[in-house]
């Protein structure tokens, strides 16, 4: 009798694998994790593994295949000294001040175009972001055709149309007219990615505030300025956000038209770290170029963070 | 005592086998697959790289050594060696081009005892290829052969106009000036890309002028002879040229000659072989001769390229057994040089006058008597501090800023400047 109660205590108090497997998987501070785990590894290995490494080439003397050292940052003090970085320091605000300034105006215009009820309005939403879908590689050697000195299709245009004295501006060989060029072409991609999430801040902006705002006699001006902009600057401040990095870390553009010429006057930090740390196999020096910036950035980062949040809440 | 069962012996000899291959890491002779693998760049003259696998084949064939050749473009090779130098994996053999060999040293295996098999047969490997496949001394890449800039001219315009051969960088000047009044301007890049050094170059030394002295740490380019190479190039592009000059990449040039539009320009043979397949009407009226000298001579850039081992590879002995099947046998050699068309001439002194410059009458001048071949920065060692000078493209951005306005002594001290902080970092 006593045996075969102690069976039945010992039965109860073992359950089954499969029951203490459910009711593992039900406890949430084991389910998070195990679900958040892949992501993390993959970040880890994808992201700050290369970040990290990138970190500590840039205060060493590292070159490819060498044993480096430790050296702070006499690379980053050593780069001010280089003119072609000063050009490219200077370069790098003008390109990304003049395309993000654009983008943003002409962004905001073309979403506001694209929320009017129009023909073929799909159709239309989908080109607008082919140059946002095709590789910016090949639109780019389009792009150097059409400005190309032998077979410029926009010398030949401008000069057809008699706005343009023959041969035609030399696109990319005078600096002012190298920089036009470039960020005519980034300004070409990058604006979709604006109209595209800016359209879909305005979808979201209740029709009620404008039919509001019309009753009391506020014209289209009044609405956009009183109406549109204040509830899109959420969404604005990611986008600009977002640009204002992509922006400052082009490389495609740069590489596939200038090679950053002439005389230097359209690198950007990403290319001139290409010259440097894989041509050149100074990989430190690479590195510190590619990170001069992080730390102002990870400043605007935190500063747009701040004032998006604002606006959200 | 009991009795070995079939299946104690298996378990016994498999168990014992695998503790041996994991213990040692080699596996058993074999499981041993002799496979090689060869990373080169998409040849500019196609037919050369389907020769080179059709060799290949052949290689495998006889030797029993399975061979993988990849091909990426030469814009990519800095990137791809990087990571293969980083992670130390990859291919066995790797295509390096020009002064790669003295960038990547410490991870190239000798291959002195190559070379020197290869210099009885076929003579000296010329001088581009020993400064910069010889390393402080030691063949770190076998030289496998060169692509050569040359002069390339408009037959016709030159006939048309009685025009004189340039043999100087002067006569040039003067058939320069009635070439762009005929529509038919000189066409010499000067902007950030190798071709501008290619003619920079060999301009400047004609001139007696050096970059860097060959102590590799003495900066010499602010000297009469930089102010005399600037001054031909100002007049050049005043007088014989147009302002897209300063826009050209390194194909330019050769589109420009081949749709008609420049008299005259400097370049690999590759613009009058692309004209040629292409069938375009310029390729009867193209030329080649030597390229123009100057008071200290007749001086070229070329693109010398070589064939290294990583240090990393596991298979060492079979990349070398394929160095010397490609370029160790005469036949197999003279077949691979053949059909690069004359763009990838052999890259020993015996060899210069090869047959493949019978081919075409136009190749005649890629003989080039008198011509003396240097990498970039000659004659300072291609250290990283002299490549750096090179890929910063300090002497075509001092030429464009001459040419756009800036004096020759601002020029020449901007450029003064920029390579001593280059030698001093």
């Amino acid at each position: 009798m006593a045996i075969g109660s102690v069976g039945v205590v010992t039965a109860r108090a073992r359950p089954s694998l499969r029951s203490r497997m459910s009711e593992l998987l039900d406890r949430e501070s084991w389910l998070g994790p195990i679900f958040v785990s892949p992501a993390l590894v993959l970040l880890l290995l994808l992201v700050a593994y290369p970040f990290f490494m990138a970190l500590y080439f840039s205060v060493s003397n590292a070159f490819i295949g060498r044993p480096s050292s430790f050296i702070g940052i006499r690379n980053f003090v050593r780069l001010w000294e280089s003119d072609a970085f000063r050009q490219t320091f200077q370069n790098a605000f003008v390109f990304c001040g003049a395309a993000v300034g654009a983008k943003v105006v002409l962004g905001i215009a073309l979403a506001l175009l694209l929320n009017q009820q129009l023909w073929f309005k799909r159709m239309i939403r989908g080109a607008v972001l082919l140059p946002w879908v095709i590789p910016t590689a090949l639109s780019t050697l389009g792009w150097s055709w059409m400005f190309n000195s032998l077979y410029s299709v926009v010398n030949w245009t401008g000069l057809a149309l008699g706005i343009m004295d023959p041969p035609g501006p030399n696109w990319l060989g005078q600096k002012y007219y190298a920089m036009t060029a470039v960020v005519v072409v980034n300004i070409w991609r990058g604006l979709p990615f604006f109209a595209i999430t800016l359209l879909a801040g305005l979808v979201a902006i209740p029709k009620e505030l404008y039919e509001a705002a019309e009753a009391d006699g506020a014209g289209p001006i009044a609405r956009f300025w009183y109406v549109t902009l204040p509830l899109l600057k959420g969404v604005l401040g990611i986008v600009v956000l977002f640009s204002t990095i992509f922006t400052f870390s082009e490389f495609n553009i740069v590489y596939v038209l200038t090679h950053g010429g002439p005389m230097n006057s359209t690198h950007l930090f990403a290319t001139l770290a290409r010259q440097v740390g894989l041509e050149t196999g100074r990989i430190g020096e690479g590195a510190a170029i590619s990170l001069y910036l992080f730390p102002a950035l990870m400043i605007v980062v935190w500063a747009q963070l701040r004032f998006v949040r604002k606006q959200a809440y | 005592m009991s009795s070995l069962t079939r299946r104690h012996f298996l378990t016994t000899t498999t168990g014992a086998g695998l503790a041996g291959v994991l213990a040692t890491g080699i596996p058993p002779v074999r499981g041993q697959q002799r496979e090689i693998s060869y990373l080169c760049w998409n040849n500019f003259a196609p037919a050369s790289d389907k020769k080179l696998a059709e060799i290949g084949q052949r290689f495998t064939k006889d030797t029993g050594i399975k061979i993988k050749i990849d091909h990426i473009n030469a814009e990519q090779q800095p990137a791809k060696y990087a990571s293969e130098v980083q992670t130390q994996a990859g291919h066995d053999l790797v295509e390096m081009r020009m002064h790669f060999p003295w960038l990547y040293e410490p991870q190239l295996i000798d291959v002195s005892d190559i070379v020197a098999d290869l210099e009885k047969k076929y003579g000296k490997a010329i001088s581009s290829a020993q400064e910069t496949a010889r390393v402080k001394g030691t063949w770190r890449a076998v030289p496998q052969y060169h692509a050569m800039f040359v002069a390339t001219y408009r037959e016709d315009l030159f006939k048309k106009a009685s025009l004189k051969i340039p043999e100087t960088w002067e006569d040039l000047y003067v058939a320069g000036k009635e070439l762009k009044k005929m529509g038919h301007p000189v066409g010499i890049p000067i902007n950030q890309n190798l071709d501008s050094i290619s003619t920079a170059g060999p301009i400047l030394w004609s001139l007696g002028g050096i970059e860097v002295d060959k102590d590799g740490k003495t900066v010499r380019i602010n000297s009469p002879q930089t102010a005399e190479l600037i001054e031909w190039y100002r007049k050049m592009f005043r007088d014989c040229m147009e302002p897209e000059v300063l826009s050209w990449d390194n194909a330019s040039n050769n589109q420009s000659i081949q749709q008609g539009k420049a008299g005259w320009i400097h370049n690999p043979v590759s613009a009058y072989i692309v004209a040629k397949q292409m069938k375009l009407p310029t390729a009867d009226t193209i030329n080649h001769h030597r390229t123009p000298g100057g008071p200290n001579g007749r001086h070229e850039t070329d693109a010398p390229r070589h064939i290294g081992i990583w240090k990393f590879s596991k298979n060492a002995e079979p990349a070398k057994e394929f160095i010397r099947y490609l370029l160790g046998r005469p036949e197999t050699y003279n077949e691979y040089i053949m059909s690069g068309d004359a763009f990838n001439l052999p890259a020993y002194d015996k060899l210069q006058d090869h047959p493949v410059l019978k081919t075409d009458a136009k190749y005649a001048a890629l003989k080039s008597e008198g011509v003396q071949y240097h990498a970039y920065g000659w004659p300072a060692p291609p250290s990283d501090k002299v490549q750096l000078i090179t890929n910063s493209f300090i002497l075509p951005i001092m030429l464009a800023k001459a040419v756009t306005g800036t004096s020759t002594k601002d020029a020449m001290a901007w450029a003064e400047g920029e390579m001593k902080k280059i030698i001093a970092g």
